[in-house]
C-alpha cells in the first residue's frame, strides 16, 4: 500500500534502460517445438507486472513474493514472471516514460503476454496511455486509488483489479477499543518534498474523532525530532504512524520503515498503523492492508484470468484489509491477545520455551519416564533376583543342615549296625568256645565209652565248629574293614607279596604249588591294611580254586598306568563262568559246594569293600576251567 | 626256700565272668598240671575288691589274666585301676579276651598289660595258650621233681 501513497510527481514519468536479455526464455520456448516439429505445444502463460518504485523498494518485493506465491495453481504452469519497473523516483519526466514505453514495446515485441500488472497509479496510467500499442490484447490488473472508468473496465481484453482504501478509521476505532481512556492522539507523516497530502486525508478522516480525543499533528520531523518528541508523550495517549521519510544530515534518503524503526524502541505510548509492513518494525498494530494483502490478491485474479475467466468478468473490488498485530509491542504494552477483535491476525509470536520445544521436551521427558520405568523394572527385577539368591541360599542351607542330619543319622546307624554285627560275632564265639572244648573233652576222656558213630558224630561238632568259627572271623573281618580308620601309605608292592607268598608257601607246604612274581617294583598308594587284606584274599582264592589242579600255578603281576595301578593274581584253576562275575563280589555269595571248596563267601566281598574305600576297583576275568585272573585297580592320587 | 614256697602257693587269679570260660581255662591249666591254685573273680567290681584284700595282707597272684568284656566294671577299667596302683601294678596282667579289635588292643597296651592273647576258640590252640602263658609267666612256679 505504500507505493500507492501519493507523492505529488506522479505524473513525471521516468524511463529506466533496462535490458533483459532473454534468450534463455527464447529457446525454452521454441524448445518443444524444436522437439516436436509441427506440433507447437501451447506456451506457457506469461505474466508482466509493472512495479512503480524500483526492484529493491521493500514494498515491491513484498508483493512480488506474495504475488508469486499466489500463482502456484495456474492450470497449465508454472507462470513466465516478467517484472518491470516505472522507477519514477529516479528517472523523474515524460520523455523517461516515453524511453521505457518504447523499450517494453521493442523488448516485448515476439512475446505474449496473458496479464499486464500494473502496482499502483502511476504504472496503470502508463499503461492506459499507451494501450493501442503497449500490450494492447492483454488483460490489465491494478492496484489503484483511482480507477479507470466503467466502460474503459469492460472494453476488450477487459480489466480489473483492487481499489486500495484509507484505513485511518478503522485503526483509530481498534486502538480506541483497546485503551478505551485514549485522551490524545498525535498523527505522524511527512515527506521530503512536504507534501501534506497525507496529513489531509489523515486531517479529513480523523476529524469525526475531535470531540473525543486532542489530536496532535507531528508533520515533517527529522528522524532526531521524532525521537525526541515520541519518547515522552503524556499518558492515555497514542500514535498513529502514518507515512514518514526524510532526508537525512548527509542527504541520503531515510525510508519511512527505518523512521518507525528509530522512534519505535523509545516511543512512550503505543505507536498504531495503517501499513502491514509496518507491522514487526515498531507498530503494536492496526487495521492494515498493504503490498502483502494486495500481491496475495493481486496474484489470486491473475490466477483466475489464466485459468480461463475474463478480466472484465471479475470485478474490481477493495483491497484486503484487516486488524493485525505484532506480538511483542502487545507485550510491551500489556494487552492480552484475547482482547483483540475476532479475525485478528497477530505476528511475531515469540514461543514460549514450552511452545518453541514442545516436541523435544515432551521427547526428552518421555525418554526419561521410559528410563526412569526402565530402571525401576531392573531395580524390582534385581530385588527379586537377589530375594530369590536368598531364598535359594537359604534352601540349600536347609538342605545341607538336613543332608548333614540325615548323614548323621546313617552313620549313626550304620555304625549301629556294625557294632550290632561286631557284638553278634564276637558273642557267638564264647558258645562255640564251649562246644568245641567240651566236644574235644568228652572224645579225649570217653572215647572208649562210645562207638565208631558216635566218634564221627564228635567229630562232625567239631568240623562245625571250625566251619562256624572261621565264618565269625569273616564276619569281623568284613565289618572291620568297614570300620577302621582309612590311611593312605606308599605300598612297594614286592616286598608285600614277596612276604605274603613266603606266608602262603609255609601255609601250603604240602602242595606244590608254583607262585610267579612279577611287580617291576612298582608301587601303590593304599590303605595298607585293606590293601594286605585284599591280596591275602586273592592269594586265598586263588590256592583253594586250584586244589584239584596238577600243577597249581599262581602269577602276581602288577601294570602301571597313567592314572593308576593294577595288580592281578592269575591261577590256572577250575575258574569260572563270567555270567556270575558279580556274584562272587558279593557277601556270602558262592559258585561251589562247600565240601569240594570251603569258604564263607565273604573273602571277595571283602576285596570289594576295600577297594571301594580306597577309590579303586576289584574285578576278574576267568572261564570255567580256564583259570581265572583277580585284578585291583587303584589310582595314582 | 621260703620265698619259692610262698611263691609256689602264689595263686593266678582270673577275671571271667563266663562259667564255660573259667571252667575250660581251668581245665586247660590242670592239663599242664600246673600247681598254682586259680582264684576267680566273676566280674569287674570282684576283681577291685582284690585290692583291699592284698592290703589286707592276702598273698598277691602271680599273675592275672583279665577278661575285657564284663558286666559291671569292664576289664579295661579294672586294668587301668590295677596299672594305676602304687603297690600292684608290678603284678602281670594277661589280657585273655575274645576281642580283636585294634582300639582294645591298643588301649590295653596303653594301660599297661603285659600281654594281650586272643581267646582261642578251638580247646586245642586254647590249651596252646594255657601252655604259654605257664611257661612264660609261671615258670618259676613248677616245682622242681
Amino acid at each position: 500500500m505504500q507505493c500507492l501513497h501519493f507523492r505529488g510527481f506522479e505524473e513525471q514519468s521516468h524511463y529506466s534502460p533496462l535490458v533483459r536479455i532473454v534468450l534463455t526464455c527464447t529457446f525454452l520456448f521454441l524448445l518443444p517445438a524444436i522437439l516436436y516439429g509441427q506440433k507447437p505445444a501451447r506456451p506457457k502463460p506469461s505474466v508482466l507486472v509493472l512495479y512503480w518504485y524500483n526492484k529493491d523498494f521493500l514494498g515491491n518485493e513484498i508483493f512480488e513474493q506474495h504475488f508469486k506465491n499466489a500463482l502456484k495453481n495456474v492450470s497449465n504452469g508454472p507462470v513466465d514472471y516478467y517484472p518491470e519497473y516505472l522507477e519514477e523516483d529516479r528517472f523523474p519526466g515524460k520523455e523517461q516514460a516515453q524511453l521505457l514505453h518504447d523499450h517494453l514495446l521493442r523488448k516485448y515485441a515476439n512475446r505474449n503476454i496473458d496479464v499486464v500488472v500494473a502496482v499502483s497509479d502511476p504504472p496503470l496510467r502508463l499503461l492506459l496511455e499507451h494501450r493501442h500499442d503497449l500490450f494492447p490484447n492483454s488483460p490489465i490488473v491494478f492496484v489503484a486509488i483511482k480507477p479507470p472508468a466503467k466502460d474503459v473496465l469492460s472494453r476488450p481484453p477487459g480489466m480489473t483489479g483492487i481499489l486500495p482504501a484509507s484505513t485511518h478509521k478503522q485503526t483509530v476505532d481498534l486502538a480506541l477499543s483497546l485503551q478505551p481512556d485514549t485522551e490524545q492522539l498525535f498523527f505522524i507523516s511527512g515527506t521530503p518534498e512536504r507534501d501534506k497530502r497525507l496529513e489531509t486525508i489523515a486531517r479529513t478522516e480523523l476529524r469525526q474523532y475531535e470531540d473525543k480525543l486532542k489530536i496532535n499533528y507531528l508533520t515533517d520531523l527529522s528522524i532526531d525530532e521524532l525521537v525526541a518528541g515520541t519518547s515522552n508523550l503524556p499518558p492515555h495517549s497514542i500514535i498513529l504512524y502514518g507515512w514518514q521519510q526524510s532526508l537525512g544530515p548527509d542527504g541520503r534518503f531515510i525510508e519511512t520503515w527505518d523512521h518507525l524503526a528509530a522512534f519505535s524502541p523509545t516511543a512512550s505510548v503505543p505507536i498504531y498503523g495503517m501499513g502491514s509492513a509496518n507491522v514487526g518494525r515498531g507498530i503494536i498494530g492496526g487495521f492494515v492492508s498493504g503490498s502483502e494483502e494486495n500481491g496475495q490478491r493481486i496474484g489470486e485474479m491473475v490466477q483466475r484470468i489464466l485459468n480461463g475467466e475474463r478480466a472484465q468478468d471479475i470485478p474490481v473490488e477493495n483491497a484486503p484489509a484487516g486488524p493485525m498485530f505484532d506480538w511483542r509491542q502487545l507485550q510491551r504494552w500489556n494487552i492480552s491477545e484475547t482482547r483483540l477483535p475476532p479475525g485478528s491476525v497477530v505476528r511475531f509470536k515469540e514461543l514460549s520455551f514450552w511452545q518453541r520445544y514442545k516436541l523435544q521436551i515432551t521427547g526428552v521427558i518421555s525418554l526419561l519416564l521410559l528410563q526412569t520405568a526402565f530402571i525401576a523394572v531392573l531395580l524390582v527385577e534385581r530385588r527379586r533376583r537377589r530375594m530369590a539368591n536368598k531364598a535359594l541360599d537359604r534352601l540349600n542351607a536347609e538342605l545341607e543342615t538336613r543332608i548333614d542330619a540325615r548323614t548323621a543319622a546313617l552313620n549313626a546307624k550304620s555304625r549301629e549296625l556294625e557294632t550290632f554285627a561286631y557284638a553278634v560275632a564276637h558273642d557267638l564265639k564264647a558258645p562255640l568256645r564251649g562246644i568245641d572244648g567240651y566236644s574235644r573233652l568228652l572224645l579225649e576222656q570217653y572215647a572208649a565209652n562210645l562207638d565208631h558213630e558216635g566218634r564221627a558224630f564228635l567229630r562232625t561238632i567239631q568240623d562245625s565248629t571250625d566251619e562256624m568259627n572261621q565264618l565269625i572271623d569273616d564276619l569281623l573281618a568284613y565289618s572291620r574293614m568297614e570300620r577302621r580308620e582309612l590311611k593312605s601309605a606308599r605300598i612297594e608292592l614286592a616286598s608285600v607279596i614277596h612276604s605274603l607268598v613266603q606266608e602262603k608257601k609255609r601255609e601250603e607246604a604240602v602242595r606244590a604249588i608254583d607262585f610267579v612274581v612279577d611287580v617291576n617294583g612298582s608301587a601303590v598308594l593304599a590303605d595298607p591294611n585293606g590293601f594286605n587284606q585284599s591280596l591275602r584274599n586273592y592269594l586265598d582264592n586263588a590256592i583253594k580254586f586250584t586244589a584239584n589242579v596238577a600243577a597249581p600255578r599262581i602269577e602276581i603281576g602288577s601294570r602301571q598306568n597313567k592314572d593308576s595301578c593294577i595288580v592281578w593274581v592269575k591261577d590256572n584253576g577250575i575258574g569260572f563262568d563270567m555270567k556270575y562275575h558279580d556274584r562272587i563280589f558279593e557277601i556270602f555269595q558262592r559258585l561251589n559246594v562247600t565240601e569240594a571248596f570251603p569258604g564263607t563267601g565273604i573273602g571277595l566281598a571283602i576285596v570289594r569293600k576295600a577297594m571301594e574305600r580306597m577309590g579303586g576297583r576289584a574285578w576278574a576275568d576267568s572261564a570255567p576251567d580256564q583259570g581265572a585272573t583277580f585284578y585291583l585297580e587303584l589310582p595314582n592320587e | 626256700m621260703s620265698e619259692t614256697r610262698t611263691k609256689a602257693i602264689r595263686p593266678i587269679l582270673l577275671v571271667e565272668d563266663r562259667a564255660i570260660d573259667i571252667d575250660l581255662t581251668k581245665r586247660a591249666f590242670s592239663k599242664r598240671k600246673l600247681l598254682n591254685p586259680i582264684e576267680v573273680a566273676r566280674d569287674g567290681e570282684e576283681a577291685l575288691a582284690y585290692l583291699d584284700r592284698w592290703e589286707a595282707g592276702e598273698p598277691l597272684p602271680i599273675c592275672i589274666l583279665l577278661d575285657l568284656k564284663m558286666p559291671k566294671v569292664s576289664g579295661l577299667e579294672v586294668l587301668r585301676r590295677l596299672k594305676g596302683h602304687p603297690r600292684f601294678s608290678t603284678i602281670p596282667v594277661i589280657v585273655l579276651t575274645t576281642s580283636t579289635e585294634d582300639e582294645d588292643v591298643n588301649e590295653a597296651y596303653r594301660l599297661g598289660c603285659n600281654s594281650y592273647i586272643v581267646k582261642p576258640v578251638e580247646f586245642e590252640n586254647f590249651m596252646n595258650v594255657a601252655s604259654n602263658i605257664e611257661i612264660y609267666w609261671c615258670a618259676l612256679n613248677i616245682p622242681s621233681k
